[in-house]
């Protein structure tokens, strides 16, 4: 009997192991890296982990990996690849160019149109005939994949405050103070103390695009772009219109019409001013207003109307003015170079699943529970929460987007308690349309900066772009800083980027 | 016979480390760690300065990279920015031995005037607990404390005055890093100076009671002069590091707008360096960096070895 029953074991033991290694043999894991706001990781096994596999068929993990602004995951990012442990597939954030050049990634070409049809063709070869034009080696290859966004960022204001003191949304330039000063003096958020904060932004001067864009000013996030100013492609943070739109943020700094912790402020301090319903104007992402509508019904018991602030008209500027859209600069992914085949079809696995659209609501919604809860057969998205959502690094819905999608999107999310809300982001998305402009510069890639990290990283447009506004330089130190600017690589930077447009031409 | 002994005295010299070993195994068991720390480290690491010399690409290696000679060295010279950074760094570090390095002698010879016991550990400890707090969370208190609603602006409101961000005005940034220095450092400093205190012999302090000394006396001529050979140890010890200033303090004080009085060295090498992945240029900055300190260490060493007999680390 012993004997049978140990056999028996054996054998069972045998057909598990058996089991087991055939699963492990179908399933690659992919780590991947990106964008991560503070939400948790992606184990191996976790509720994410199995729903990735269950739509694209790959596993994909994610260690905690802050983004920060982007330091924080380019410091832990160049130090896994410096240990040699380069994530499978990650967001590069800047530092595509010095890794192609040492041979670090996967040239894709080969293998995209094949094998991830569907992302291909998404994308369409327009935007990867740009990507090859990009590739630092000149031998026109595909690197990357592209992020291919339209029009995203754009100063919202507090509508029902406007309501509440019977203003009409500000037009022009002195309009705009008068509504910037009336949030300050007639304490629209109704507490009786003067806490209101009537616009503002963060550290480094960013998400300040409502005073930069009336003066045609292109920027993105707080980033200078590059556009055509008197007809040639410049560097925006080198031009009369920066001045000018400097010498107003510093006007309205001085006159207390800003929060004076503008250029103190780190996202969650900033977000948290905007969330207790104290901030009047501030740049971000009207497709995703609903979340700061329901952080300001939270907090304060008042339902919030945010909507656009339609371009201003600055004094000069009349019509020149333009909120900033972006096509192609962005990079989503690249993918370590790897010899293991199985590997690399995993990837193109994972981006075909990507580029289809038709799993897109998928990715969208994420974990039944965690992201979304479905009711009477609709399902929506849950608010978001940190303390036990898992980080959805797999976001072509809006890495890979249009407003028409957007719309799409964000309907399907209606008819739930969340409704007042959402639909304040959708009438948002198709009222920005109408305001975006593309700069010429769209597209341009890292490599015309060289070795000058300084320029890149614009070290030195942030020191004086910042101490202008406080106060401590005056204006005229501006024309000080375009000079040393230029002298100190800015004009063999503003070479590499003519020389690249001449060549898109 | 002479033959003899010096035949044994050479053996023993030849079988000098072993016998010295077998005699003293616990204590080499014991530097073990500490030596084995420093060689990996410290030592091997030194060899990956030969990057500042290449073009150096993470991905090609330290052995295939391009040997580009003194370039990045020159790049450092011509660096628009560079004697901004380097005044910086020279500033505050002489700031700090000018102003943090006296304040915990300075209190380990007040805290040792206290006559009850009790008082005297409460103190002790209430000073040196900041030093176990990380500068990013003393940073974030700083910030907090100097931000509009913080306890500095809600004084000044009580005397009328305008609120002032200190943190983002370059004049100050000095003065908040000397502060914050000695808030968060000089309570642990005091631990090595109390210790050097409790050391010194009760006679001397009897025998001055009985010749009449006053507590001030006692102090300036007996306790003083014997803290010195410490304090001089010390002093040599920081002006080694003289250079190093914290990466993480200064890091965490910086904004853009302070960077004209607090940029140094080691933030610019973050920047550049970890944030970018320009490696070559920033180790280059980085042995600069350690030449200077390796000189001035040097120097200072000497210049105590002449002022007293038994100065010097060396």
């Amino acid at each position: 009997m012993k004997k049978v029953l140990s056999v028996l074991f054996a054998i069972l033991m045998l057909l598990s192991m058996v089991s087991v290694s055939s699963a492990e043999e179908t399933v690659v894991d992919l780590s991947v890296w990106g964008t991560n706001n503070g939400f948790l990781p992606v184990e191996k096994g976790s509720p994410l982990y199995e729903k990735y596999l269950e739509i694209t068929g790959v596993g994909v993990t994610q260690p905690y990996v802050e983004w920060n602004g982007g330091t924080t995951y380019n410091e832990q990012l160049n130090l896994k690849i410096a240990a040699g442990e380069m994530p499978d597939m990650f967001n590069p954030n800047g530092m595509e160019t010095t890794l192609i050049k040492s041979g670090a990634l996967l040239d894709l070409t080969p293998y995209l149109e094949k094998y991830a049809p569907n992302l291909y063709n998404l994308i369409g070869e327009e935007v990867w005939g740009s990507v090859r034009a990009n590739d630092p080696t000149g031998e026109g290859k595909i690197w990357y994949i592209p992020s291919v966004i339209y029009g995203r960022n754009a100063p919202m204001i507090r509508k029902d405050w406007l309501d509440k003191l019977g203003l009409a949304m500000p037009k022009t330039q002195a309009e705009l103070v008068d509504v910037l000063k009336a949030f300050y003096e007639k304490d629209p958020n109704g507490n009786g103390i003067a806490d209101e904060l009537p616009s503002g932004g963060r550290a480094e001067a960013r998400w300040m695009g409502q005073f930069f864009a009336m003066f045609g000013v292109a920027m993105w996030e707080g980033y200078p772009q590059w556009d055509l100013y008197d007809g040639e492609l410049t560097y925006s943070a080198v031009t009369q219109n920066m001045k000018d739109a400097l010498q107003f943020i510093a006007q309205l700094y001085q006159d207390g019409l800003l929060d004076p912790e503008t250029l103190l402020n780190n996202k969650s301090q900033w977000d948290g001013k905007i969330n207790a319903g104290n901030v009047g104007i501030w740049e971000h992402i009207p497709q995703e207003c609903y979340n700061y509508a329901e952080a300001i019904y939270e907090s304060t018991g008042v339902q919030p109307d945010i909507a656009v602030l339609p371009v201003i008209d600055a004094d000069g500027y009349e019509g020149k003015g333009f909120y900033t859209g972006r096509k192609l600069s962005g990079i989503e992914f690249v993918v370590a170079k790897t010899d293991d085949e199985k590997k690399i079809m995993a990837v193109m696995q994972l981006l075909n699943a990507y580029g289809d659209t038709s799993k897109w609501m998928d990715f969208y919604n994420g974990v039944e529970g965690m992201h979304s809860v479905t009711k009477d057969g609709v399902t929506s998205r849950l608010p978001d929460d940190k303390t036990t959502q898992q980080n959805l690094i797999l976001t072509p819905y809006n890495t890979i987007s249009t407003p028409e999608f957007q719309v799409e999107l964000l309907t399907s999310q209606l008819g739930t308690d969340r409704e007042w809300a959402i639909s304040q982001a959708i009438r948002n998305v198709k009222e920005l349309a109408q305001y975006t402009h593309l700069p010429a510069g769209d597209g341009i890639p890292n490599s015309i900066y060289g070795e000058y990290a300084d320029i890149q990283n614009r070290t030195l447009y942030v020191e004086y772009a910042t101490k202008i506004i406080t106060g401590e330089y005056s204006i005229d130190k501006f024309d000080e800083f375009v000079d040393k600017w230029y002298a100190n690589g800015g004009q063999a930077v503003t070479e590499n980027a003519r020389a690249w447009y001449a060549a898109k031409q | 016979m002479q033959n003899a002994s010096q035949r044994a005295a050479a053996r023993t010299h030849s079988k000098g480390l072993a016998d010295n070993f077998r005699k003293y195994w616990p204590y080499y068991v014991m530097a073990m760690p500490g030596v084995i720390y420093l060689i990996i480290f410290r030592f091997i690491p030194m060899l990956g300065s030969v990057i500042a010399f290449e073009d150096y690409q993470v991905y090609t290696g330290i052995f295939s990279s391009q040997w580009v000679g003194m370039k990045n060295f020159v790049n450092m010279f011509t660096y628009s920015d560079f004697s901004r950074i380097l005044t910086n760094t020279l500033i505050l570090g002489a700031l700090r031995i000018l102003f943090c390095f006296p304040v915990p002698v300075i209190m380990a010879l007040m805290m040792n005037e206290i006559g009850a016991p009790r008082l005297k550990k409460t103190i002790q400890t209430a000073v040196y607990i900041p030093y176990f707090l990380s500068w990013i969370i003393v940073s974030e208190l700083i910030f907090d404390l100097l931000g509009v609603s913080g306890l500095f602006n809600r004084a000044r409101a009580l005397f009328g005055l305008r609120p002032l961000l200190v943190m983002q005005q370059s004049k100050y940034f000095r003065t908040v890093y000397v502060f914050s220095t000695i808030w968060k450092e000089a309570g642990w400093g005091t631990v090595v100076y109390m210790a050097a205190i409790a050391g010194i012999d009760q006679s001397l302090y009897e025998a001055a009671s009985i010749d009449g000394a006053t507590r001030f006396q006692k102090m300036r001529f007996i306790t003083f002069p014997m803290l010195l050979p410490t304090v001089i140890t010390m002093l040599l010890l920081q002006i080694g590091s003289f250079m190093e200033l914290g990466f993480e303090h200064v890091f965490s004080l910086l904004t853009p707008m302070t960077y004209s009085t607090g940029d140094i060295f080691d933030t610019y090498v973050y920047r550049v360096g970890i944030l970018q992945a320009q490696y070559s240029i920033t180790t280059a900055v980085g042995l600069f960096q350690s030449v200077i300190g390796l000189v001035m260490v040097v120097f200072f060493n000497q210049l105590s070895k002449k002022i007293s007999d038994d100065g010097g680390l060396w």
